[in-house]
């Protein structure tokens, strides 16, 4: 039985030693005096994500890693919440619920609906209404105008637009054709995307901008007929950096923090230098949980996580973390690669892209390699927006790792 | 379709590609650069660390507390007995101004933080309130008070030291400043023009004045073809640059003993010219001038320039101790240690002992030579010259009765108009005890009548109360 | 005492994240090596549903239908599956005019598409699912 458990054959079983351990160790830090509403929400959260996993299993004849990768990554992120916060912690795991809910409902959804490659003009203009809510409506949190208020809850409507914005440059490019009277279609795009682009930017929110460039940029690059167009794109794009960059000073600071943050350690380079003395402090193997000071971070249960992580379980679960999201990343490419359906094969490719740029962002924001700019870690930080936001992305990517019904198939060939 | 997976799988080799660079970038900064990182004073576990441990008492040479920390609730609390008087020795260990003196240089022993870092890791989970080290200093109290007392009211510096072993016995440099009150007075210190902060014995440089004189001493008696008689005009001109002798007095023809104890600035000019400046600049260096000194607090580096730009008339100023060149009085203290001991200076120490809690002994700090000055025939030879000064020269204020006292005054000009007061000696001339080295910032007092009768003091009573 | 454990279960986390890490990797690996390379350019076959770590004897990813083929546990089959509930020849797929067929070979469990007991001969399209013992196949047929 125990052999069996720990067998790295089944994956399941390894997930659920873990959250022992963690709750093992709750137990021991808390005296034994453990309260009741912790215990069964622990219990129940490692019922839900091992039934989950087992359901996705007779469902859904598609891809049974991706929503195992995510669910380690799920339970890193708990951990350290609910280490760092243990409210937030709570809440945490109803959003991971609610988030595990989303994705069995989008995969229902979009597997049932069949004109999603027909909606590029909703998408679009739905994205720009969305942006432009925001922009009048909006909330300043953390620097970024990004947050939009109803009563108690607060979300980011950029995170629903990211889902939106691969749908429509997907179905854009499925519907290629039909757009594509004059031969001109693909500048028409271009000025769509950086529209996009450009709200962000207004937001101030720069991780977004990047993130929702990078993605255009890919995807334009393995379908756009007219190769001049990339080439455009690309000196396009860094044109405008360089000016933003002499006219905005928020670009700026970010570079220079990024240059050198110890000059400005008390002001505006506090918060990378935070993360720097965390990661330097953990070690390889980090100073083990709740014996770390995490807490120093600015930001520590949203943007950085992965330092409070790296601290306390060390950077080779940092490392570790990373490959679960190359590999999960990786998949997406497989299912890309293996879908029949154009639009489902866009569509996976961007998001597989966006998990893989967001991480990398992120990820090289923190330990200093490139300029910091602020963005969740999919699946791993806190927050409701982003938890939900990509597990509906994880939905249609199962959807499209399944082979879909003929007719759509015969229509596009 | 063909072209499009092509196509895509170059976009996953980018994407593995920029993840291999994150891991390859977070692996060098945790092997080659997270030791600094971690090291850097902002970083706030540090103190959390710290906080936890209770830091080590420092004790004078006779046992006496000087410095311990106690266990409150939920930190620990510094204490400095003598809140001024070892401002600039012991230092100050605050989370908010960080650390000086020996609280920062033993930081890790006064915390026990030697061992390697997977053994603390262990030691902090078994113990997670350790305790660090005691360190038991070279220094006197009585002796650091006397010292401190007769410099009240002045700015300066005071370092007395065996000669033979460089165990320091005092060190003051005033102004100073209470350790124990730095969260209430801190920006007053800042804002003090007289730099409290600063330690005079072992950081402030200033002019010798006719105490360097010692030094071209050991230089002309190295050089046997150099001339060692010299009438004295009362001034001497060096390429149309007129040094003068005090009070513009004549001394008529002498030797360089006479020349020593009357303190003849033209007779030094005119014999720092004769050995050159390579030959002058090369025993100043053997004096440690130019050059680092190791010692358990940072010192700044006496300057002596002999450099190409360097003309006669500068040379000639520099034999006297004045021009360009600058000294520490720690530096001072160990030149006259060095003509005590026989040529062989030693390095100064401040601390003896390092022992556990439980005080076993941890670490004995030996006698260490750092620089043979000069041959021991020589050493001898200059300090009889100044045994001369004190019997019946400008340092007859620092005569000792029934005790041989070798020494040397110094009377420095210096950019603020007034001078500097400088006496270096040590005694007993014949089996040296005690060196020391008193100078007084701006008195405006000759070295004779100012730093002479501090420093006899001070010799008076090392003699008395120190007895190995 | 939680220090301790704290200490001791970092290193046990890491061990575990690399191990699910393992696992995962060389469940894609078969994943891979059972797809073969050359299937992917095949229009018609058979596709494995069950996740293939949860069957105790060997079955591809992959069956690429070309021709007729026979299915069974006995060595003379095209398809050659050692489940204990599957019969020696159980069943058969039969082209003709472009159509796929699937014949019961009389086996003693049944073959069932999309959980229908297959009685004799049953035309099949694409995104059928093929029971047959514990395994079951997706049928794909791309024209």
């Amino acid at each position: 039985m125990f052999k069996k458990l720990i067998s790295y054959r089944v994956p399941r079983n390894l997930l659920v030693l873990i959250d022992l351990m963690a709750l093992l160790l709750l137990f021991v830090y808390s005296n034994g005096e453990i309260d009741k509403f912790t215990l069964i929400t622990g219990v129940v959260l490692i019922f839900i994500i091992y039934i989950s996993n087992f359901i996705l299993l007779k469902i859904s004849s598609g891809d049974h890693y991706i929503f195992l990768i995510v669910t380690m990554l799920l339970k890193l992120g708990i951990i350290m919440i609910y280490r760092l916060d243990p409210k937030l912690g709570a809440k945490q795991v109803v959003w991971v619920s609610a988030g595990i809910l989303i994705f069995f409902i989008s995969y229902a959804i979009v597997k049932k609906i069949k004109i999603w490659n027909k909606l590029t003009l909703f998408y679009g203009l739905g994205s720009i209404f969305l942006f432009m809510f925001t922009l009048v409506f909006g909330k300043t949190i953390g620097g970024a105008r990004n947050w939009i208020k109803f009563g108690r809850f607060s979300f980011q409507p950029s995170e629903i637009i990211k889902i939106a914005f691969i749908f429509f440059i997907a179905s854009f490019y499925t519907n290629e054709k039909k757009f594509n009277k004059n031969g001109k279609s693909g500048y028409r795009l271009l000025i769509f995307a950086y529209i996009f682009i450009g709200f962000l930017f207004l937001q101030k929110d720069l991780g977004s901008a990047l993130l929702f460039y990078l993605i255009f940029l890919v995807i334009q690059y393995v379908y756009e007929k007219d190769r001049k167009l990339i080439l455009y794109n690309i000196l396009l794009a860094t044109t405008g950096a360089i000016v933003s960059y002499f006219l905005f000073d928020h670009v700026k600071i970010r570079v220079e923090t990024w240059l050198d943050p110890w000059r400005f350690i008390d002001n505006k380079g506090y918060q990378i230098t935070q993360s720097l003395f965390a990661i330097a402090n953990g070690g390889f193997f980090g100073t083990g949980i709740g014996l770390g000071h995490p807490d120093f971070i600015p930001e520590v249960h949203t943007d950085f996580i992965f330092p409070a992580i790296c601290e306390e379980m060390g950077i080779f679960t940092g490392i570790a973390i990373m490959m679960l999201f190359l590999i999960l990343v990786y998949r997406g490419f497989k299912i890309a690669f293996s879908q029949s359906d154009k639009f489902f094969r866009i569509v996976a490719f961007g998001i597989s892209a966006m998990f893989g740029f967001q991480t990398f962002i992120i990820f090289g924001g923190v330990i200093k390699m490139i300029p910091l700019t602020g963005i969740t870690v999919p699946f791993i930080s806190y927050g409701g927006s982003s938890m939900i936001s990509s597990f509906i992305a994880l939905g249609i990517l199962q959807v499209a790792s399944e082979e879909l019904a003929m007719e759509e198939v015969e229509k596009n060939e | 379709m063909n072209k499009e997976v092509k196509r895509m799988a170059r976009v996953l080799t980018v994407m593995c590609l920029l993840f291999v660079s994150l891991i390859v970038y977070l692996s060098h900064f945790q092997i080659f650069k997270a030791q600094e990182i971690k090291d850097n004073s902002f970083n706030k576990r540090l103190w959390i660390d710290e906080e936890n441990i209770l830091r080590g008492m420092i004790l004078d040479r006779n046992g006496k507390t000087l410095a311990y920390s106690e266990r409150t609730e939920d930190s620990t609390i510094r204490h400095y007995n003598y809140g001024n008087l070892y401002s600039h020795i012991i230092g100050y260990s605050y989370r908010e101004y960080g650390k000086s003196g020996l609280e920062l240089t033993y930081n890790n022993e006064l915390l026990n933080l030697k061992d390697s870092t997977t053994f603390k890791e262990i030691k902090k989970i078994i113990d997670p309130d350790g305790e660090g080290n005691n360190l038991k200093l070279t220094l006197d109290h009585e002796l650091q008070e006397i010292a401190n007392n007769s410099l009240q009211g002045k700015k300066g510096s005071i370092v007395a030291m065996n000669p033979k072993n460089g165990e320091i016995y005092a060190m003051v440099s005033q102004p100073d400043f209470n350790a124990n009150e730095l969260r209430k007075n801190w920006q007053d210190i800042m804002e003090n023009t007289d730099s409290p902060f600063l330690n005079r014995a072992t950081n402030g440089l200033y002019a010798p004045g006719s105490v360097f004189k010692v030094i071209t001493a050991v230089a002309g008696l190295e050089s046997p073809n150099v001339n060692k008689s010299y009438d004295c005009k009362g001034s001497i001109t060096v390429e149309g640059y007129t040094l003068k002798d005090y009070g513009g007095k004549a001394h008529g023809k002498l030797g360089i003993e006479d020349a020593l104890v009357k303190s003849c600035n033209s007779y030094f000019a005119q014999l720092g010219l004769g050995v050159g400046k390579e030959k002058l600049g090369n025993v100043s260096e053997k004096f440690m001038m130019n050059k680092d000194i190791p010692f358990d607090l940072p010192v700044k580096s006496s300057k002596f320039d002999y450099g190409e730009k360097i003309g006669k008339t500068d040379i000639a100023a520099s034999s006297i101790g004045q021009g360009k060149t600058l000294v520490t009085p720690l530096n001072m203290a160990m030149v006259t240690s060095a003509i005590a001991n026989e040529g062989n200076m030693v390095k100064p120490i401040l601390v003896k002992e390092i022992r556990s809690p439980k005080g076993n002994l941890l670490e004995v700090k030996d006698t260490e030579t750092i620089s043979q000055v000069t041959d021991p025939l020589i050493a001898n030879q200059v300090k009889n010259m100044m045994v001369e000064v004190v019997r019946r020269g400008t340092g007859a204020n620092a005569n000792i009765q029934n005790i041989k006292v070798a020494g040397k005054t110094g009377t420095a000009e210096n950019p603020t108009g007034k001078t500097h007061s400088w006496f270096i000696g040590f005694a007993p001339a014949d089996d040296p005890k005690v060196a020391v080295s008193v100078v007084l910032e701006s008195d405006g007092t000759t070295g004779g009548s100012g730093a002479a009768p501090i420093a006899r003091q001070i010799m008076i009573e090392a003699l008395n109360r120190i007895k190995e | 005492m939680f220090n301790i454990l704290s200490v001791a279960f970092k290193y046990v986390f890491i061990l575990i994240i690399y191990l699910f890490m393992l696992s995962i990797i060389r469940l894609i690996y078969l994943d891979i090596k059972g797809m073969g390379l050359t299937t992917l350019n095949k229009n018609t076959y058979l596709k494995l549903v069950n996740q293939k770590d949860t069957l105790p004897f060997k079955v591809k990813e992959v069956y690429p239908i070309d021709k007729d083929m026979a299915i069974g546990r006995g060595n003379q089959n095209n398809i050659i599956i050692k489940d204990p509930h599957i019969s020696k020849r159980h069943l058969k797929l039969v082209k003709d005019e472009g159509n796929y067929y699937l014949e019961d070979l009389d086996s003693s469990n049944g073959t069932f598409v999309n959980g229908d007991k297959i009685m004799d001969v049953v035309k099949l399209r694409n995104g059928d699912r093929i029971r047959l013992g514990q395994v079951e196949f997706l049928f794909v047929n791309r024209k």
